[in-house]
């Protein structure tokens, strides 16, 4: 069995280049992963064509370093001509007539889709376990849930059944599963990478971002994905810089700080240990690493859940049984037709969020609640902001514990914010923010460090993460039996 | 019985003049084949974005410039969240909070006083696309969808159906004349929903929408039924809901649509996807600049020269007619008798030939031409009768089109003497019945010059010499 899956993409780069490989061994190699996986990434692969793709690239230059290199969507990314179902029922049979932005962007590079991720339910949850075509498993513990929404593009990476995925972020998404699969995961800045064909859950929190094995590929990635889209508004002018730039530069003389929320008694002792071995990494390194407070972090999960769930209930309003989609049969009005429609076709997670997302908009409660969220949603960024004059990254950790067990959490839907309690304030607040793995806990399951940069400050979060990945040098392999 | 005071106020919705859509780059345009304007966003398809159309935010600006609104130069958009199968995302994107426009006004003409509707807001939002019913079946035509719409809201400040309508005419030339929107109620560019109250007192009575009116003067004789209709009721001691009625113009009646649910819950709340607009004095002095002249502005002009109301009226409704006079009020052409050829001739030819005036080979220096001869006598209005379809349809000057026809000229009044007293000299008999006092043998006379003359000569003219000339 060949593994190039287990090379760098600098090592497969130059195989390419030497025409010692060619992209379909690459292609044939991951669809014989995924087939012999029962990992269950994927709701669907797309094997015919990413193999005639491979072919057709055979005849062509290899013109950059993610040139043929398979990767993974996660399915709330629209690919045309094949299925995107936002793991949803009423989903169940949607193929889209266009491409993402993001998506012809990756095609742009020559890249190959090979398939599409499992996930929450319109990434609505943390474990991915609302997702209609079953869970995705962790490949540290397969009786843990390998976090969400963006759970199979964690799993499938971190199995190594794909070199890359991209996954989308909205309370915590791609950074939350990263921790829990050990990968790096980067939400860019609200606004770096294009909106344009994310099927929205929240719009003004989401954001498409990297997934990766190490730190350089996910920089490579970004790369790929960001700068301007007409086609979304949100979407931010700011040139696009080459974000691997600062990988391999001296961290001595940073400041990083430490918001006393991310270590209060919310956070497991292993995971609080784990943050404390790297802030003496750190400090021995020359980095200037104070504990601070950032006023609002402790509303953040609050504020969220009213933003989130009334774009929500707004935004999945399109799901009618009219123009694409599930469609109940012979409905006799039109009011039956949604009803039946989204009764039977949305999972429970979702009716719920739509139900209070519609509540908190309903009358006086859009004043009382979501333009009061608004404010304090400014506010919690000043607050930020302010810490970034003094410093340049902060830090802590990604998730209050280790990816958990399969089925917990499943009737406790406030477990599963609280758990966000640590990654939502960065899309409250619009700025990047990226798991890199700090190490294991007793039963060797993957922890994540969570790197918090000011707007655009990408680079810089990379530069501290791959010192940290440099230093540690985890084996992060989970088919590697430690 | 004492009287009741009628209460109205007009929610106008009116489609603007772009080129595409106002979240899409789609055409916007009326009459073609069914869902063929379309793509991904007007379908509200999931993963889809709105862009903004630059030349929606202009018109809009004009709009509220032309309307005497103060300009919310910090606006944004807001969902308004409602399922029906017309609206493709089940949100319509509108401006709820920050309307481009606000505390406007229309003036309003009751002849005796001048009257200002005020205009509580302006604001821009998407069409929904158009249901058609058909054998049990609702067809949903998608080229409607994200057509750009603003929709303009009065106060309630009209007492009468004569009020609504000079208000409704008022607002339709303003819109009309600044190049907004074409305000073509039968094509529903221009769509009218009037709020109908009556009251005894002070305190305003419950009020009834009435939507679905198709013409203006429909709105005027939608409102009177639906105030008879709610005095028949008050004076039976009945109340009434508010409630939605649509208008039947094969009936003349207002038929119940349905009862409004109390506390309407459309759950606005800003649009995510659209950032906040902000609009620059710049801008809108750009924008200012575009206005051409308005009705108003015309009909003072028109007036100030010599131009009755009614013909000035009559040429601001016919605004291709307007334009093309307009080229001419910085000349010294008599303009009376160009508007009167304009209104009577010309615009006869153009109906009878199905055309308008940029069409035919009637060029500004012909037309000039035209009106001087006319006016000094050189032609008539016979003589232009007939040689309006050779100078409507020939490339040739309006002296070779004069030559071509073999009609003479007499311009020269030693020439017109000459005819004169030839005439005189036939007709003796004649000459001596107006020496004696009969003063119709002039008449006579005259009706004689004119048939010698083939009626070239201008009457009035060929009058004042042949009494000069008799009276000798």
């Amino acid at each position: 069995m060949t593994k190039y899956l287990d090379l760098s993409i600098q090592q497969i780069n130059e195989l390419l280049k030497k025409k010692e490989i060619k992209p379909i061994d690459l292609v044939n190699e991951c669809f014989e992963r995924i087939e012999n996986s029962d990992s269950n990434s994927f709701i669907t692969l797309n094997k015919e064509e990413a193999i005639k793709r491979a072919h057709e690239l055979e005849n062509k230059e290899v013109d950059n370093l993610l040139f043929g290199l398979p990767i993974a969507v996660k399915d709330n990314i629209v690919t045309k001509n094949l299925r995107t179902t936002c793991a949803s029922k009423i989903l169940e049979n949607f193929i889209p007539i266009y491409d993402a932005e993001v998506v012809r962007k990756i095609n742009e590079k020559n890249m190959i889709i090979i398939g599409k991720t499992n996930m929450d339910e319109f990434a609505m949850g943390s474990t991915s376990q609302t997702s209609y075509f079953g869970v995705p498993l962790n490949p540290w513990n397969k009786t843990r849930v390998p976090g969400g929404s963006s759970g199979g593009s964690a799993s499938c990476v971190s199995n190594r059944l794909a070199f890359l995925s991209l996954g989308s972020d909205t309370g915590g998404s791609i950074r939350q599963p990263s921790s829990y699969c050990g990968i790096v995961g980067m939400k860019p800045t609200y606004g770096r990478v294009s909106r344009y064909g994310l099927i929205a859950f929240a719009s003004s929190l989401d954001q498409i971002g990297p997934m990766t094995r190490n730190v350089y590929e996910n920089a490579l990635l970004l790369n790929a994905i960001s700068g301007h889209d007409d086609k979304d508004l949100t979407s931010s002018y700011r040139e696009v810089e080459d974000y691997t730039r600062m990988i391999g530069e001296d961290v001595k003389g940073m400041k990083i700080a430490i918001p006393n929320y991310l270590v209060s008694d919310i956070v497991s002792s292993e995971v609080k240990n784990k943050l404390m071995e790297i802030v003496e990494l750190l400090r021995e390194a020359g980095v200037t690493v104070d504990f601070i407070d950032i006023e609002y972090l402790d509303k953040a999960v609050t504020l969220y859940q009213i933003i989130a769930m009334g774009e929500a209930s707004s935004n999945l309003a399109r799901f009618d049984g009219i123009r694409y989609g599930y469609s109940v049969e012979n409905p006799q009005s039109a009011d039956e037709l949604y009803m039946k429609t989204r009764q039977e076709g949305f999972g429970k997670e979702v009716k719920r969020r739509i139900m209070v997302g519609s509540y908190l908009l309903s009358g006086e409660n859009a004043k009382i609640y979501y333009d009061k969220a608004l404010r304090i949603r400014d506010d919690m960024r000043k607050a930020f902001k302010d810490a970034f004059k003094k410093y340049d990254l902060i830090i802590g950790p990604v998730s209050t514990t280790v990816a958990y067990s399969l089925g917990e959490g499943l009737d406790d839907p406030l477990k599963t914010f609280m758990d966000d309690v640590l990654v939502i304030p960065v899309n409250m607040a619009g700025f990047p923010g990226m798991s890199v793995p700090m190490g294991f806990n007793k039963e060797h399951m993957p922890i994540g460090l969570h790197i918090i940069g000011d707007d655009f400050e990408e680079a810089l979060m990379y530069k501290l993460a791959a010192f940290i990945e440099k230093k540690l040098n985890l084996n992060l392999d989970p088919r590697g039996g430690k | 019985m004492s009287d009741y005071k009628t209460t109205v106020g007009i929610e106008v919705h009116a489609e603007l003049k772009t080129k595409t859509k106002i979240f899409s780059n789609s055409i916007n345009g009326y009459g073609t084949t069914a869902n063929s304007n379309v793509n991904v966003i007007d379908l509200g398809y999931p993963g889809t974005l709105p862009t903004l159309n630059e030349e929606v935010v202009n018109q809009a600006i004009k709009a509220a410039l032309v309307l005497n609104c103060e300009i919310n130069k910090n606006m944004h958009f807001d969902r308004k969240n409602y399922f029906y199968p017309d609206n493709p995302k089940n949100y319509q994107i509108t401006q709820a909070r920050t309307p481009i426009g606000v505390n406007g006004y229309v003036e309003i003409d009751l002849g005796d006083r001048k009257k200002k509707i005020r205009i509580h807001d302006i604001h821009i939002e998407e069409d929904t696309c158009k249901s058609i019913h058909h054998n049990n079946h609702s067809l949903l035509d998608f080229n409607r969808a994200g057509v750009p719409l603003v929709e303009i809201v009065t106060e309630a400040d009209m007492n009468s159906s004569e009020e609504a309508v000079l208000y409704l005419e008022k607002l339709r030339e303003l819109l009309l004349y600044a190049d907004i929107s074409d305000c073509k109620i039968e094509e529903g560019s221009m769509r009218c929903d009037c709020n109908v109250s009556i009251s005894k007192t002070e305190k305003l009575g419950t009020k009834t929408e009435v939507k679905n009116i198709g013409s203006i003067s429909n709105v005027g004789v939608a409102i009177e039924k639906e105030v008879a209709r709610q005095k028949e009721l008050l004076e039976k001691g009945e109340t009434f809901h508010e409630e939605t009625r649509r208008f039947d113009d094969k009936t003349n009646q207002t038929i119940l649509m349905r009862v409004k649910e109390t506390g309407n819950d459309y759950r606005y709340f800003p649009e995510p996807d659209i950032p906040f607009v902000r609009l620059t004095d710049e801008m809108i002095e750009r924008v200012k600049k575009t206005i051409p002249m308005l009705a108003e502005e015309r009909r003072t002009n028109y007036l100030n020269r010599g131009i009755s109301l009614l013909n000035a009226n009559k040429i601001i409704q016919n605004r291709n007619l307007s334009d093309y006079l307009n080229k001419f009020l910085d000349t010294d052409i008599n303009l009376v008798i160009a508007s009167n050829l304009l209104l009577g001739d010309i615009q006869f030819y153009l109906n009878k030939h199905n055309t308008t005036i940029d069409k035919t080979k009637l060029t500004d220096d012909k037309f000039i031409d035209i009106v001087k001869k006319l006016d000094e006598g050189k032609i008539n209005n016979k003589v232009f009768k007939d040689i309006i379809d050779d100078i409507m349809e020939k490339d040739t000057t309006v002296d070779e089109i004069i030559s071509e026809k073999g009609i003479k000229i007499i311009s020269d009044p030693n020439a017109i003497l000459e005819v004169i007293r030839d005439i005189l000299a036939k007709n003796e008999a004649s000459v001596k019945d107006y020496k004696a006092g009969n003063t119709r043998a002039s008449k006579f006379l005259m009706g004689q010059i004119m048939k010698e003359t083939k009626g070239s000569l201008s009457p009035e003219i060929v009058n004042k010499l042949l009494i000069e000339e008799l009276d000798k």
